[in-house]
């Protein structure tokens, strides 16, 4: 498969090239970084939840809001 | 984390220290993307309780904690509210990073954050992968007001530091 010519069809049905599809990847991260701080602390919340009963960290203390 | 910032608060109205600012990861977080951190570092500046070797005593903060039933320790962090809390008495940069931290709330409680300028600097004197990490995280997606980011890097002699990272 040659990352130049093979193209992807977003969820939102657009069809762009990789250089694209990753370009969008960060533009996400960025909108990510506006949330407000709260909205952050909930996500990092789920992340410790992850961490202990998907990943098996026992040791990750799940803080509350 | 509200009610912890409370009793943070509550520390610092009572004299524990003069002032103080959330740092590393939470505050790199509020500038960045969220991503994984188990603790929270709050960053103090000690009300003069420095004793005759210039050594930096925190026990008063830790003695008025325990009599509020704080004394659950894991690793360095006390566990205040469910969170765990290190705190780290700020000196040069840090100190500054302190001093000229952003005013924020949280859950409608008043806290104070470092600012990225000051975070990148304190990432870059630290230098871990997990430092670098971040210096990245907030160059990527915060906003740097780059002249006070260089005059930072400049007084505290990170400079060089910076410009190797870039590359």
């Amino acid at each position: 498969m040659n990352e130049d010519k093979t193209k992807i069809l977003t969820a939102d049905k657009k069809v762009v090239t990789f250089e694209e599809f990753f370009a969008g990847d960060r533009e996400t991260h960025k909108q990510q970084a506006k949330l407000p701080f709260e909205e952050k602390i909930r996500i990092l919340i789920t992340l410790q939840n992850l961490a202990v009963n998907w990943g098996g960290k026992k040791d990750v203390i799940v803080w509350k809001m | 984390m509200k009610k912890t910032i409370e009793i943070i608060n509550e520390l610092k109205a009572n004299g524990h220290f003069k002032e103080y600012a959330i740092g590393g990861a939470i505050a790199a977080l509020k500038w960045t993307e969220p991503f994984f951190t188990r603790d929270l570092d709050v960053f103090i500046i000690p009300e003069g309780d420095v004793d005759e070797r210039q050594v930096i005593v925190l026990s008063s903060i830790y003695e008025y904690l325990k009599g509020k039933g704080y004394d659950a320790w894991t690793g360095q962090w006390l566990i205040i509210e469910g969170t765990p809390v290190e705190f780290i008495p700020a000196v040069g940069v840090a100190e500054e990073a302190v001093a000229n931290a952003v005013e924020t709330t949280f859950e409608g409680v008043k806290t104070r954050v470092m600012s990225p300028e000051y975070l990148i600097a304190l990432f870059l004197k630290a230098s871990r992968d997990k430092d670098k990490m971040k210096v990245r995280l907030l160059l990527d997606q915060a906003v740097i007001n780059t002249q006070r980011l260089r005059a930072i890097l400049t007084k505290y002699d990170l400079v060089e530091k910076y410009e190797r990272f870039g590359q």
